[in-house]
């Protein structure tokens, strides 16, 4: 219940938050907006409230998209990223998965040991390594192959641990049980454990395609070649170049957050339970 | 039959283990191990053990002081400004009765938008003729330079940086908000507390840990500051915004002096490492013993 | 030759001090249904788990139709096991639950679905065959359990406490439906359970253990009727048997609260000399208090006061103080008496047991 007080104070706030949202996100909506005008009606219109509202529909309305998506690699670029994100996917929760699995329920030697190890991996940041996954990429002849940007991308002692401490929490009678049903660990880890952790397997997934998604320093190093760069990479080619006008400039980089959007829009949930178990996990 | 079970772990852990092994141990102790000789990527030949000569100079380069002072300051600038900034939006979005979950929406997506978008755009919205200077002069203040001064480029660089984070840490501590048992809410009340005592004495304590991860977070996220000055400014103008991180990646694949990039490597892990040790100092344990005071006094 | 034979199986969990299970000799016969009885950490469960597998044997043999088993893995044993929790596979449904170790068999498709039909229609499982485990009640997933057990036509079915987690009334149901189960299968039975009513129920003989040491093995009534030692007496029956501190001076016996009276001349001579202090031990239906066996018994005759009654309606559970502690008699409908009467009761001679005061063994 809320005394008459709270009530004006909380329709305040709801509005003060409104106005907020809207200038906070003035840049998305701009971005949007003027990714479907030409350059001369982005100028034209910026100093008017059409600045963030998008042209009529008419003729050539998606002229900077077709533009993109036709005169330049983007949409190769886009389906590379798609590619190295399905396959770092599916390899990431083989790799991390089954170490996660093997830290929780199967007695080798060292195991607590290697969790502290992994445990204190989280803390080392990825740019100290980074020269050297280059250097040691470049000794080995891999620079500027799909292998090469892969290889270092699929381990991941945060997923390890998240999957570990799923997959402790899982009944033991289960695996008793499918052991006398004739199934091996493998095919057990395989068919049982991903199956009945479903909510850690989509969040990991969620989280590996934004990394590769949205990643710019690896591939970054990594790719030389136009054919293999991905979408973040490619932007920077995109943008370099003095013929790509503004408005060109701000389609590809809506096209880049389409996917991200629409990943977001099916997994918020997902997303907000990663977000907040980092959070909660040491608080 | 156990001998079997250690087998088995270890066909699981392995192929973790080996990547693991390549990727992260071998780089780190290559790391350690360059950071006392003066290798020289093209020519690794001519490598000797040079010492602690690398940890003296680095302190000794001009580039590298600038580097870790622009560091510094947009750690000061994101920090509070993030972390507050975040707070404050949970406390409102946590309080209001409707639109919930449009807001919680509205302040994330910055976040799921990669760095390269969001600096790509950001130049244009900080361009001379763009759309700030414009809605600036609208408002009668003249046109600022933004990112084209050296003065301005680095506190520019850091709002953006502010405006993409801090919907994630808002994230968190709403998570945190969430959690507080709403019986603590009802005992204050008949207690006679004021809203200010209820979050003095109640939301303030609780969120404490969670406190203390975001603060640390967002330092550690702001110390690792790189591809926003990359693409939008090249670390200029006057190396203006130029970071730490920036000044490891181009000594090491630009100018590909090893040695040297592995020293402030080193320096930077230090940093990362003390940060984190003084977090869990602060989060573990005390948890406890806050939450049991705080059930005597209720 | 026993069809299942352990042979001094003992299990010594890695930094415990004692045994979890000790010296464990047993021999069971083809088709036979056994039921492993005991109080909470009695190792019943150990054993249960070291047949099927699951722990390490630390000490001697267990052989499952003439072979070896203790380095078998579990799969290769050939046992089926109903497990406490169900162990359900939670994506699954019924159908796929119940096939899953048929698929993996690699028996052909039209097989599996023939198999798991008959188990279907045999638990009554109809309705829920596409259901998940989540959408079922205690009591359907415990037919599930069963069904993915009997399907595999194994000759060995290990049950671990599987009517643990249902209701009083489901659980005197299934007692019966896996009764039934077994008389139809005909699959050697080891049931694990803490509840002597489901042991005593079920079982064609029944192991009592205790601190991981058989106590004693024996068909039901054997049990009942001739406990080897006080715990066995104690923990068959319901209510438990009465058991009294005495002193037996030749053919006098005093209770600790002074009642005393003479024993009967069979009783005396069973006790074969011995004297002094132990225990009385007297199932309630042992205290009489009908006219004629107050006539027959009249030399033992005693009075008390009812404290308590437990009416069940069949009969009548009567509680009142004597021989220095809570008794109770269990008498038919027709007896019935009110808290505060006065009763009268005798002692069967033939049902009296004697123990030890120190090894609590069994005197006769």
């Amino acid at each position: 219940m809320l005394t008459k007080k709270q009530k004006t104070f909380n329709w305040i706030l709801i509005i003060f938050l409104l106005a907020l949202s809207v200038f906070f996100l003035f840049p998305v909506i701009w971005m949007l907006a003027n990714s479907f005008k030409s350059d001369a009606a982005i100028t034209a219109d910026m100093s008017s409230l059409a600045a963030f509202i998008p042209p009529a529909l008419k003729g050539n309305y998606f002229e900077n998209y077709i533009t993109i998506l036709t005169d330049t690699n983007f949409l190769r670029y886009m389906l590379n990223t798609l590619f190295y994100a399905a396959v770092l996917i599916v390899l990431g929760i083989v790799v991390n998965g089954l170490a996660g699995y093997a830290l929780a329920k199967i007695k080798f030697p060292f195991r607590e040991r290697w969790l502290l190890i992994i445990m204190m991996l989280l803390i080392v940041p990825t740019e100290t390594v980074i020269t050297i996954h280059f250097l040691i990429i470049a000794k080995v002849g891999l620079l500027n192959t799909v292998l090469g940007y892969i290889l270092p991308m699929i381990v991941n002692p945060f997923n390890i641990f998240l999957f570990r401490q799923v997959f402790v929490s899982l009944p033991d009678d289960i695996y008793e049980a499918a052991q006398l049903d004739f199934c091996g660990p493998v095919k057990y880890f395989f068919t049982m454990v991903l199956p009945m952790s479903k909510t850690v397997v989509a969040t990991v997934s969620v989280f590996t395609f934004l990394g590769v998604w949205n990643d710019y320093l690896w591939p970054s190093l990594v790719f030389t070649s136009s054919d293999l760069l991905t979408a973040q990479i490619g932007l920077n080619s995109i943008t370099s170049n003095d013929n790509t006008t503004m408005g060109q400039v701000l389609a590809v980089i809506t096209l880049i957050t389409i996917p991200v959007m629409i990943i977001y829009a099916l997994f918020s949930k997902q997303i907000v339970e990663g977000v907040t178990s980092t959070g909660s996990k040491e608080g | 039959m156990k001998k079997k079970e250690s087998i088995l772990g270890m066909a699981f852990f392995g192929p973790a283990l080996i990547l693991l092994t390549l990727f992260l141990f071998l780089p780190m102790v290559l790391t350690l191990i360059f950071s006392f000789t003066d290798y020289f990527a093209l020519n690794p030949d001519m490598t000797s053990f040079v010492g602690l000569k690398n940890y003296v100079n680095i302190f000794k380069d001009e580039l590298f002081l600038k580097a870790f002072f622009n560091t510094v300051k947009f750690v000061l600038i994101i920090v509070p400004c993030q972390c507050i900034g975040a707070l404050l939006l949970a406390l409102g979005i946590n309080k209001v009765t409707h639109c919930k979950k449009y807001f919680k929406v509205a302040f994330f997506i910055p976040v799921v938008m990669s760095l390269a978008v969001v600096s790509t755009l950001w130049m244009d919205i900080y361009s001379p003729e763009g759309i700030l200077n414009t809605m600036l002069s609208q408002i009668g203040i003249d046109a600022q330079p933004f990112i084209h001064s050296a003065k301005q480029a680095l506190p520019s660089i850091a709002v953006m940086s502010i405006w993409q984070g801090v919907g994630y840490q808002m994230i968190i501590f709403l998570g945190g908000l969430q959690n507080i048992n709403p019986a603590l809410y009802e005992a204050a009340e008949l207690d006679h507390a004021s809203a200010w005592q209820k979050f003095k004495d109640i939301t303030l304590p609780e969120l404490k840990p969670l406190c203390v991860f975001v603060f640390i977070t967002v330092t550690i996220g702001a110390f690792r500051m790189l591809v926003q000055p990359m693409v939008m400014t090249g670390g200029g103008p006057d190396h203006s915004t130029y970071t730490l991180v920036y000044d490891i990646y181009e000594t090491g694949t630009m100018n590909w002096e090893m040695g040297l990039a592995s020293t402030m490597a080193i320096v930077f892990t230090v940093f990362v490492v003390i940060l984190t040790i003084i977090q869990n100092v602060l989060t573990k344990g005390k948890g406890d013993k806050h939450v049991n005071k705080k059930a005597k006094n209720i | 030759m026993a069809f299942i034979e352990f042979k001094n199986i003992g299990k010594k969990y890695a930094g415990a001090e004692r045994k979890s299970v000790d010296d464990f000799n047993l021999e069971i016969n083809e088709k036979e249904f056994i039921a492993f009885v005991g109080p909470s950490g009695c190792g019943k469960s150990t054993t249960l788990r070291m047949i099927a597998g699951f722990e390490e044997i630390t000490e001697g043999e267990l052989y499952i139709d003439g072979k070896k088993v203790n380095e078998v893995a579990p799969r290769d044993r050939g046992i089926a096991m109903v497990f406490q929790n169900y162990a359900l596979y939670p994506h699954m449904t019924v159908e796929k639950n119940i096939g899953y170790g048929l698929k993996n068999m690699k028996m052909p498709a039209d097989q599996i679905k023939k198999k798991v039909d008959w188990a279907i229609d045999i638990l009554g499982l109809q309705e829920y065959r596409n259901r998940k485990p989540k959408n079922l009640s205690g009591g359907q997933r415990q037919r599930v359990a069963l069904g993915r057990a009997i399907v595999k036509n194994q000759k060995v079915f290990l049950m671990d406490e599987p009517l643990s987690n249902l209701d009083a009334k489901l659980r005197v149901s299934m007692r019966t439906e896996i009764s039934k189960l077994h008389r139809e299968l005909g699959a050697t039975t080891i049931y694990v359970t803490h509840d002597q009513v489901e042991a005593m129920t079920m079982a064609d003989r029944i192991v009592i253990m205790k601190d991981g040491v058989i106590q004693q093995v024996g068909k039901p009534m054997e049990l009942y009727d001739h406990p080897v030692n006080k715990f066995v007496a104690g923990f068959i029956g319901s209510p438990q048997m009465n058991l009294f501190d005495v002193t037996v001076k030749g053919d006098k016996i005093t209770f600790a609260d002074g009642n005393t009276f003479p024993l009967s001349e069979s009783v005396v001579k069973k006790l074969n000399g011995k004297e002094g202090e132990m225990i009385l031990g007297i199932r309630g239906e042992d205290l009489k208090m009908d006219a004629s066996n107050l006539e027959l018994y009249s030399e033992s005759r005693q009075k008390a006061v009812i404290t308590d009654t437990e009416v069940m309606g069949n009969e009548n559970n009567l509680y009142f103080q004597f021989g220095g502690c809570q008794a109770v008699a269990r008498v038919s409908k027709y007896e019935i008496s009110q808290v505060g009467d006065e009763i009268e009761f005798v002692f069967v001679p033939s049902k009296m047991h004697f123990f030890d005061k120190d090894t609590e063994m069994n005197y006769m």
